[in-house]
């Protein structure tokens, strides 16, 4: 298995801040560890390795990860959906409310 | 007539949506109560006071459920009150964690969806005592729309799995009794019902949530521009711009 994680450079040179966040997790979480290849999405830079992965996969929304098995590429955009289907690891619950906010976008209702 | 006891699966809910393919709010209701005993039905102190009207209607002693995310308009508990007083409802006020708004608090302080979105705090203060209510039920009822959002409601059917809420052991269905309904009809059946509703209607609110995320809009602005409206930069953000012309 070979986990890239895409993260984003804003075009002011900053990072994006969901990216930040999501970084964060992985270190706090210690799941770094599990990340083969991080590549960079510079929005200066549309050759740059995580724009031209973007572009190859159809992603539209960073970060993302993309995750190779037996060269069967799998694309998770959602962190918390990563964690529990790759890294087959328990999250509490507020990360599973915060998932299911993130996969139901029709809940912007409640 | 007893509970549905099968579990409804994909099969059973898309005969159910066209059996309530030309229904009116009304008869879906009706119809969600008689295949459910345990259902619920969502009220946030808005304008889905309508479905509470018809189901006290149907079935005296429904129940109703509101989350209290601690941060909604006095207004808004004023008027849940006054419908708990109003209709021979069973109405559950459901709370969020308070540990998780502590932590959430102690990190960030009190205003930080305003810097990283309104989904952090919703997830504790909304989606997880949601996901703890609604374990309880095999049904619920929402007053979601159709108009109400373009980006996120149009596919809103009737009746449907809720995916977000389901397990493969529990089946979790939600009826959207409204869905086909305009805003334009909804208030037309409120006032010709003479029913209660929230005096920040008055104000020009048309989506009520939390306090600090909700504001007034303006003649033809569309009713979702009052929830997290400084939002819209920052999703843009997250986009990737990945086209070369």
């Amino acid at each position: 298995m070979h986990i890239t994680l895409v993260k984003k450079i804003l075009k002011d040179g900053s990072a994006c801040k969901k990216c930040a966040d999501v970084l964060n997790r992985l270190n706090k979480n210690d799941q770094m560890k599990f990340i083969d290849e991080t590549l960079t999405a510079d929005e200066r830079d549309l050759n740059s390795p995580g724009m031209l992965l973007a572009k190859e996969l159809g992603i539209e929304q960073a970060p993302f990860f993309v995750v190779t098995t037996n060269g069967t590429q799998k694309v998770y955009t959602v962190y918390f959906q990563f964690v529990k289907e790759v890294l087959q690891q328990k999250t509490d619950a507020k990360e599973d409310a915060q998932d299911i906010l993130d996969q139901n976008s029709d809940l912007d209702f409640l | 007539m007893p509970e549905h006891h099968a579990k409804p699966n994909e099969n059973t809910i898309s005969q159910w949506r066209q059996d309530l393919a030309d229904a009116s709010p009304q008869t879906i209701v009706a119809f969600a109560l008689e295949k459910f005993k345990h259902i619920t039905i969502s009220f946030s102190g808005a304008e889905d006071v309508a479905l509470v009207q018809m189901a006290a209607k149907i079935k005296p002693n429904v129940s109703v459920f509101s989350l209290d995310t601690g941060r909604l308009h006095p207004e808004t508990y004023q008027f849940i009150e006054t419908i708990r007083n109003t209709y021979p409802i069973d109405l559950k006020i459901s709370f969020p964690d308070p540990a998780a708004v502590s932590e959430l608090t102690q990190q960030k302080g009190l205003f930080s969806f305003y810097q990283d979105g309104h989904k952090e705090c919703c997830a504790i203060r909304k989606v997880a005592p949601l996901r703890i209510m609604l374990k309880h039920y095999n049904a619920w009822m929402t007053g979601q729309r159709q108009d109400q959002s373009p980006d996120t409601r149009q596919n809103v059917e009737v009746v449907q799995l809720d995916k977000a809420f389901s397990s493969p052991q529990k089946p979790l269905i939600k009826f959207n009794p409204l869905a086909r309904w305009s805003s334009q009809q909804v208030w037309d059946y409120i006032r010709a019902e003479d029913i209660p509703y929230n005096p920040l209607h008055q104000q020009g609110f048309t989506s009520i949530g939390c306090a600090p995320c909700t504001k007034p809009v303006l003649p033809n602005q569309h009713e979702r521009e009052g929830r997290w409206w400084w939002e819209e930069a920052t999703q843009k953000e997250c986009g990737l711009h990945v086209r070369t012309e």
